[in-house]
């Protein structure tokens, strides 16, 4: 399971010089590292992405190799397509390093940036709804992952699994499924309760674009140089 | 495994950014249709179920290595429009972990959407003596089933040269050996695999999302009494007749 908990940590508590920088450069940093797997066509290039990207995420004491897990998660499904194209090693390591390097920088925003602020950033150009949904999907998430985490325990306990029997294990996970959902709807309508008291009237997200500061050199100068490799190498 | 894993930079540009601006005609069509709802309730709901979306979708079944998705579910509980907005919403926060690339949100989005709205209508069109286990089972399958071809559809149409694809150099100065296999991209490989594994998940999924709306059609029915989202259309209705 992702553990987003963590993930939410780390991106709160950090003190780096990717924490301090701002979300508009760290997006400028995902957008350019975007572009540049988008356009290489080498294996060459996106893998010295890759290395430039680990260097950076230890220099700024960025979990490092949880990232690289995370983007390994993307690099499991690619390789079903990069087996389908039956192109050889090359044709598969450009398929896999597509992947993972515009994931690995994905997780270094996600682990420098708490979510509030990319949705405050996001919600500048998103509709309410989205914005506000965005916001909401994220503070719900939590409380779900936290019932999740004694799910399968809860299921033990209450002697809903039994060793081999896939079909009554089936019902059993899909009724704590259907548990789940049910708090989540009261759970939704508990918050809206809550919100409605505190004046909730159809807009929570906070909007800001935020502005330019000597920290986002870190961020913008590394997409710009990952990006520069890409179009150089081509 | 009906929304694309596909990395960014694989699918030629004009097919992601017709992805990117077909789900914003998608989307805009959603939210316009969702203009007179009750937001300060949709809202957390939305939120509630997309939640519930992500964490389903974060529990892998092994041995098959194949995640549940919900997405019919969260249309049968949500309706149409909502639950499209909830797919944008589930994709964009994948895509930020890095489940899926960037660029194929747009195709991704549209992929999880129709899962659900197909589900949605295909829920309430099977007939009512059905048992509700088996109306969701059945709609789960055959929403499945059509995005999986739509989404094999996509995967044809993005006419991913290999001989081209991966390098710099121009493709008649490659020499034919490099690439043993190589010719026009395998999408009857790609179809198999899809195909094959993805009828393992579809009637997993199906037991999973049946059971799920029997429970609840057993514990909280008006979730499945459309209370949910009927009142949006009837105070569209009420405002078309005024």
């Amino acid at each position: 399971m992702i553990d987003v908990a963590r993930i939410d940590h780390w991106a709160a508590n950090g003190t780096g010089p990717f924490h301090r920088a701002s979300v508009m450069s760290k997006l400028f940093f995902l957008f350019c590292v975007v572009a540049a797997a988008v356009l290489s066509r080498d294996p060459a290039p996106l893998a010295a992405a890759i290395g430039m990207l680990i260097m950076l995420a230890i220099l700024c004491g960025l979990p490092w190799t949880t990232i690289g897990f995370l983007s390994l998660y993307a690099a499991v499904f690619a390789s079903v397509y990069a087996v389908s194209l039956r192109g050889g090693g090359r044709i598969a390591a450009v398929v896999l390093l597509k992947a993972v390097t515009p994931a690995y920088a994905a997780g270094m925003l996600i682990v420098s940036t708490p979510y509030p602020r990319i949705f405050s950033f996001l919600s500048a150009f998103l509709p309410e709804v989205l914005s506000a949904g965005l916001f909401m999907t994220y503070r719900t998430l939590f409380i779900l992952l936290d019932m999740m985490d004694n799910f399968a325990t809860a299921i033990r306990l209450r002697g809903g699994f039994t060793p081999g029997n896939f079909l009554k294990n089936g019902s059993n996970f899909a009724k704590g499924i259907g548990a789940l959902l049910v708090r989540a709807v009261e759970r939704s309508a508990r918050l809206y309760a809550v919100m409605a008291v505190r004046g909730y009237s159809g807009s929570m997200a906070e909007r800001s674009i935020g502005t330019i500061s000597r920290n986002d050199w870190l961020p913008a100068g590394a997409g710009i140089s990952i990006l520069g490799l890409a179009l150089w190498w081509n | 495994m009906t929304h694309m894993h596909i990395p960014d930079g694989i699918l030629p540009v004009w097919l992601w950014l017709s992805g990117f601006l077909l789900m914003v005609l998608v989307l805009a069509f959603s939210l316009y249709r969702l203009r007179g709802m009750d937001g300060k309730r949709k809202i957390p709901l939305l939120g509630a179920l997309s939640a519930a979306m992500l964490v389903t979708m974060s529990l892998e079944i092994f041995p098959i290595a194949y995640h549940l998705n919900l997405s019919v579910a969260a249309g049968i509980l949500l309706g149409p429009s909502l639950a499209f907005v909830a797919a944008f919403t589930v994709n964009l926060m994948l895509a930020l972990l890095g489940h899926g690339g960037i660029t194929v949100m747009g195709l991704n989005t549209l992929l999880l959407g129709a899962e659900a709205m197909l589900g949605h209508t295909l829920f309430y069109l099977l007939p009512d003596r059905l048992d509700t286990f088996w109306r969701a089972a059945l709609a789960t399958v055959l929403a499945l089933f059509l995005v999986s071809l739509l989404l094999i559809a996509i995967v044809g149409a993005s006419h991913v040269d290999v001989q081209t694809f991966g390098h710099t150099h121009p493709p008649e100065a490659l020499p034919e050996a490099e690439h043993p296999g190589a010719g026009s991209p395998a999408l009857s490989t790609f179809a198999v695999m899809v195909l094959s594994l993805g009828a393992v998940g579809w009637l997993i999924e199906a037991a999973v999302t049946g059971a799920v709306i029997r429970f609840l059609s057993r514990v909280k029915p008006d979730l499945l009494a459309h209370v949910l989202h009927k009142d949006t259309c009837a105070a569209h209705a009420a405002g078309g007749r005024k």
